[in-house]
């Protein structure tokens, strides 16, 4: 196992506050700043390719995840992984393959989700603390194992985004203009819904279910109001998710604050986007 | 009326050439497309039904035909993003094909310029990371080709029709097509934009050398620019040169309706592209063969 401790201590000595000193809080900050950075850079497609709900259906099917866990005598974070991509590719090749409307797919995939959930919870009522650790989820008690992990889908989310980012945002402005030039559109769809499925699940245990839509559209919905090309859409949203998530996370950990570390970060995002919103304004 | 053997109409085809210096030291060339009996149902409705037809070696073709006749299903056919029976030959080794849609639907509010469009098709690394200067200089010069080389760093979202076009026109001519496919290219542009674009598309054609097919229902526009056209109302109606093929028969067969388009627009014979007949009275046994000799 990679000892990180280093990376802790150096931020305890970049940052003197006494926030900054407790293991924990190293711990979540160094977490937020490989996350958001996806959340960024995966929001852009989310936004580009209206897949906001596609993503809220599979931060619910961690509740699925849980029950399949408890009834396979699973970990509970291997299975919200497998039922989160299983639910995200199952919803992308249905939409493929049928004439019924992409919400209208999704719809049946949340419902069906969250109906599993509460079936196997009403079964047996140990798990609902489970069940109310992943719908506010908690940034807190991540460890470092959860960060090597984290650190192992960053990169490939990298790879990702430079390979595909211009395939995707071609699929983005047209798909079948894409796919007029040569792009196969249905191996593009796959992949980002896949590892849109893998960062969902890990932005529920950082941030819950609730939120996790959020976390990856508002960075990207502010930096569409002030960008005017794709490459500065993309580094705004960079820039507006790493400050919302440290400042959201330092707020949140001041005493006259005290309050949940996910909406604190949540709530800097939308202050973000009104701002963007009101910048937009005045230039036009 | 005699029906040409097929080695006429190959000799024909090169003597349609406008490069060929000596007609007849050009025994035989391939039309750069010839459908071979597509057909395609959807739903068990027959959209393309059984369509034989020619796209002569850098001419422009247009498809014409009423709402509905699969000219643009003909196209997606071609393409290969639909599948059909029968079979689509196409001249030369992996010819390149480009298309240019009719309209490109897309979100206005997207932040992607002229220039991010452009370097998306030629850039395999991701944007973000830059755009590198040999890319940009291309992206400049196609569109320098496209008289747009102003728009480079508009927002795709604040064109007009007509810019659109030819932006569009620009990306399909990255990669040196040799069939550009347009479909409806005026139908979203008024009339001053529509005279550039056929004036660039006529320029580039002769210089770039290639094939160009459209589809339109735009007749007047077909007369002036069109040097071959295919008249399709599910099955081919007639075939060949725009004076030949827009003979009242034929339209009446196309379009259900009458009408003299020579007289009507004063239709002038292109001299470069000596017009071949080859079409629908021979080979289509659809097309009701008196029509053309009653009419003339």
């Amino acid at each position: 196992m990679f000892d990180l401790s280093f990376i802790y201590d150096l931020i305890a000595q970049v940052l003197p506050w006494e926030w900054a000193q407790a293991r924990f809080m190293q711990q979540a900050l160094v977490g937020l700043l490989i996350l958001s950075p996806m959340c960024a850079a995966m929001g852009v497609q989310v936004v580009n390719l209206r897949m906001a709900f596609f993503s809220d259906a599979i931060s619910h099917s961690a509740f699925t995840g849980i029950a399949v866990g408890l009834l396979l005598s699973l970990d509970s974070r291997i299975a919200m992984l497998g039922i989160g991509l299983l639910v995200g590719v199952s919803i992308t090749a249905l939409g493929r393959h049928t004439s019924l409307s992409s919400d209208t797919v999704i719809g049946v995939f949340f419902s069906g989700a969250i109906a599993f959930g509460l079936a196997v919870v009403s079964r047996d009522p140990s798990v609902a603390n489970d069940f109310q650790r992943v719908l506010y989820g908690d940034i807190l008690t991540i460890g470092d194992a959860e960060i090597l992990w984290m650190l192992v889908l960053c990169i490939i989310l990298l790879a990702f985004q430079i390979i595909g980012f211009n395939k995707m945002l071609y699929i983005g402005l047209n798909p079948s203009l894409a796919m007029a030039h040569r792009v196969s559109v249905s191996k593009y769809q796959y992949c980002f819904a896949g590892l849109l499925s893998i960062v969902v699940v890990f932005l529920v245990w950082a941030v819950g279910v609730l939120l996790v839509t959020a976390m990856l559209i508002i960075p990207a919905a502010s930096a569409r109001h002030l960008a005017r090309s794709a490459r500065s859409m993309f580094w705004i949203a960079q820039v507006i998710a790493m400050i919302a998530s440290v400042s959201g996370l330092c707020i949140s950990a001041q005493a006259w604050a005290n309050t949940a570390t996910g909406a604190t970060i949540i709530l800097c995002l939308c202050a973000f986007f009104i701002l963007s919103l009101c910048i937009a304004k005045i230039k036009h | 009326m005699e029906t040409p053997s097929l080695t006429t109409q190959a000799t024909n085809l090169a003597v349609a050439q406008p490069n060929s210096s000596n007609s007849f030291s050009i025994p035989f060339v391939e039309p750069s497309v010839r459908f071979d009996q597509v057909t395609l149902l959807i739903d068990g409705v027959k959209i393309l039904d059984s369509v034989e037809a020619q796209v002569p070696q850098g001419s422009c073709t247009a498809i014409i035909g009423p709402n509905g006749a699969g000219k643009t299903t003909l196209l997606l056919c071609l393409l290969g993003q639909l599948a059909y029976s029968g079979k689509i030959h196409l001249s030369g080794q992996n010819p390149v094909l480009r298309y240019v849609p009719q309209k490109l639907e897309f979100d206005r509010g997207m932040p992607i310029t002229v220039a991010d469009l452009l370097a998306l098709e030629l850039q395999q690394k991701a944007i973000w990371l830059g755009v590198s200067r040999r890319i940009r200089q291309k992206t400049l010069d196609a569109l320098a080709m496209v008289k747009a080389e102003s728009i480079f760093s508009h927002k795709l979202g604040t064109l007009s029709g007509g810019e659109l076009q030819r932006v569009l026109l620009a990306l399909a001519l990255l990669h040196k097509p040799d069939i550009l496919i347009l479909d409806e290219p005026a139908a979203n542009i008024d009339i001053k934009g529509e005279l550039l674009l056929c004036e660039i598309l006529e320029k580039l054609r002769k210089e770039l050398n290639f094939t160009q097919i459209m589809v339109s229902h735009d007749l007047p526009l077909v007369m002036s620019h069109a040097t071959h056209v295919i008249c399709l109302n599910h099955k081919v109606m007639g075939e060949g040169c725009p004076k030949k093929a827009l003979q009242s028969g034929v339209l009446l067969a196309t379009f259900g309706i009458h009408a003299e388009l020579q007289n009507f627009f004063g239709f002038q014979q292109d001299a470069r592209l000596p017009c071949n007949m080859q079409c629908a009275q021979n080979g289509h046994p659809h097309y009701p063969q008196s029509n053309f000799s009653e009419r003339r």
